[in-house]
């Protein structure tokens, strides 16, 4: 047996905290230390798994840089590029959570300077480690439902809390585009490749604080070999909730986590009122867990994820592409060019 | 009340005959239709007369004339029926181009008939209730919509361009365009639209995604596909949903449904109000008590606008602005 691998944690928020308990979980990976500019988390964090709490990634580069294997970087995603260079000047694997980069540029830098460090990085597109979304894919390369023709996926649900508030912030975030329709459009290329097309609209526009917390954006994308898909993107509703249709020549194929519901929980709230439904989808492994331990293996064996730092980058460039379709109220061509090796 | 049908080449004829015959004091007095064959069963099935030509039929002094004829053979007998002084209930999409609905509009103007476009989908009682609940301010100001009106390919000469106008654009864009209108009191001023041709073994336009900008700055999407195989356990559907400042709503007209789970397949069952029954009810009421209509010739127009921007959006692969340039006269 290997080494136990060393895991540094950066940003410890909703993300963060999914890393770092998978860390603790795995049996081959160590949490070694956790990095957050809120204090009383990062000691929480440290008190709970024995790991080293560090306030800032800088200090913790400094005290414990040379010992550690993997750093996953889950901050806000403007971050991303200083936190990723960082952590490749230490020579250390790192995963980042998505999107990659609030920008083409960033993203592009971040994976040529990984490659000229000559660490790996990889990039949390989570879905493609989802069953749901595995098997869909599974039936497709099976040809289950003929030629695909028109898809439509949904994605979201209330508006996401979070440390300074950054997801409002589209600067920062890019916003439910960026932030959330990624998903999608990684899950989309994966299923039928290029996209050669974006039209989008939204209610929060592209830049600025989103005061009204509140989103929602429709896009559709066309593909190179003719699909058109529509995507839902929302922090308008109350709940969580992913669906997604793909239409083809010879069948549908339909998923709806607010139908196909394994376990729901309904409890009457203390005060009296009615209580909310709670459905949950339980799995042997949670897909963070399922992700996150495919990237320990790749790391350790040195094999192509299932999910590649380009893959990543051309999930942001049709992100970048919907945003711009929402600014200029056009359709944008995207035109893609391979990144330089 | 002496009523006429001129055509059964659309199948919701046989929906409005039905319901018409059923109707206190509402005589279907003939049905007329250029294939023979369809018009004598169909004079048959709901005990009235058979005309070869809608000519015949409008001689005979009719009150109200049902034209469910294919959208490009609208113009002629809606026309003809207006000038016979027969209020008209025309099929949906009123016609295949925006000439012949502005010329079946200026015909019902200038005789001083009602004109009603034949948009059942107004009478579903959730879209009703969606509205009502909408109009009282529940949701706050509407911001997004989202709309789906997914079907079979309904074949024959819906495949047909020269008689239908299009495909799946055409014919299924009209409805929830028209709901989207009526609900937001507001016109479509812009649309992008995804067309192609995926699912037929015709060459037709069947598969389509159109995004619309309103005036008010409201924006929508509306699958418009005939993405369902022909084991689809219903025809289609028609699904809305609203996004407002103080929450989200969301219909779906064919939920009303039982599962049938038959060794021959799922079937879904619906059990809600009849819609086409309630339009033609609507329509004949309209006509007994000299008022307005409930859905306008201009609604019907205004909704085929949208679905002629959509084909001229595909083709330039741009938004195309509406009631831009060619000026809708009325």
């Amino acid at each position: 047996m290997d080494q136990m691998v060393r895991v540094m944690v950066v940003g410890l928020g909703t993300m963060g905290a999914v890393h770092a308990s998978s860390f603790v979980e795995m049996d081959e990976t160590e949490l070694t230390a956790v990095v957050d500019v809120k204090e009383e988390r990062a000691n929480e964090w440290g008190e709970k798994s024995g790991a080293k709490s560090f306030y800032s990634f800088d200090e913790a580069i400094k005290e414990v840089g040379e010992d550690i294997d993997v750093i996953s970087i889950c901050v806000p995603t403007d971050l991303h590029p200083a936190f990723v260079k960082k952590a490749a000047d230490v020579k250390a694997a790192i995963i980042c959570e998505k999107p990659l980069a609030r920008s083409l540029e960033a993203a592009e830098e971040m994976i040529t300077y990984c490659r000229k460090q000559g660490v790996a990085l990889y990039v949390g597109h989570v879905v493609r480690f989802f069953p749901e979304y595995q098997k869909a894919k599974q039936a497709l390369d099976e040809s289950v439902v003929g030629k695909v023709g028109v898809v439509r996926t949904t994605r979201g649900g209330s508006y996401p809390v979070a440390t300074e508030d950054w997801y409002a912030n589209t600067d920062r975030s890019g916003g439910l585009v960026l932030d959330l329709l990624v998903h999608d459009f990684d899950f989309l290329r994966w299923c039928f490749g290029e996209v050669e097309r974006v039209y989008a609209r939204n209610l929060a526009g592209v830049a600025g604080i989103n005061e009204e917390r509140k989103d929602y954006a429709l896009v559709t994308l066309r593909f190179v070999n003719g699909v058109i898909a529509h995507l839902e993107g929302t922090w308008a509703h109350e709940g969580f909730r992913t669906s997604f249709e793909l239409a083809g020549k010879e069948g549908i194929l339909h998923y709806d986590s607010q139908k196909n519901q394994a376990l729901v929980a309904e409890k009457a709230s203390p005060d009296g009122k009615p209580g909310v439904a709670v459905p949950e989808s339980p799995l042997k492994n949670s897909p963070y867990y399922t992700e996150l331990s495919h990237f320990i293996q790749c790391i350790q064996s040195g094999k192509e994820p299932i999910v590649t730092a380009e893959d990543a980058l051309k999930a942001v460039e049709i992100g970048m592409a919907a945003l711009q379709s929402i600014k200029k109220k056009k359709p944008v061509t995207i035109h893609s060019q391979k990144v330089a090796h | 009340m002496k009523v006429g049908i001129i055509s059964f080449a659309h199948g919701h004829a046989h929906a409005y005959a039905s319901s018409l015959v059923a109707i206190d004091g509402v005589t279907v007095v003939g049905i007329a239709d250029d294939n023979e064959k369809r018009g004598k069963e169909a004079a048959q099935q709901y005990q009235t007369d058979y005309y070869q030509s809608y000519h015949e039929l409008l001689a005979q002094g009719l009150d109200a004339v049902v034209v469910t004829s294919e959208n490009a053979r609208h113009k002629e007998p809606a026309v003809a029926a207006a000038k016979s002084g027969a209020p008209v209930l025309c099929e949906k999409p009123l016609a295949h181009t925006v000439e012949d609905a502005q010329a079946i509009i200026a015909a019902c103007e200038d005789a001083g008939v009602l004109l009603q476009t034949a948009f059942p989908v107004r009478f579903n009682e959730a879209i009703k209730r969606a509205k009502a609940r909408i109009d009282a301010g529940e949701f706050g100001d509407i911001l997004a919509m989202k709309g789906t009106n997914r079907g079979k390919n309904p074949g024959g000469w819906f495949n047909d361009k020269q008689l239908a106008g299009g495909g799946a654009v055409i014919d299924h864009t009209v409805h929830v365009v028209d709901i989207m209108r009526w609900i937001l009191q507001e016109d479509v001023t812009d649309v992008y639209a995804e067309i192609d041709q995926h699912f037929s073994a015709k060459a037709i336009d069947d598969a389509g995604i159109l995004s619309l900008t309103f005036q008010n700055g409201v924006f929508a999407t509306l699958d418009c596909s005939w993405s369902r195989n022909p084991n689809f356990p219903i025809w289609g559907d028609v699904t809305l949903e609203f996004i407002g400042t103080k929450g989200t709503l969301k219909v779906d007209a064919q939920a009303q449904k039982l599962d049938l789970y038959h060794s021959g397949g799922l079937q879904y069952n619906f059990w809600g109000d009849n819609m086409d029954d309630s339009l033609v009810r609507d329509f004949i009421e309209s006509v007994q008590q000299k008022r307005s209509p409930s859905v306008t010739g201009t609604d019907g127009l205004k909704a085929l606008e949208v679905a002629i921007g959509a084909y001229a959006s595909a083709a330039k692969g741009d938004v195309v602005a509406l009631g831009e340039g060619e000026q809708v006269a009325r």
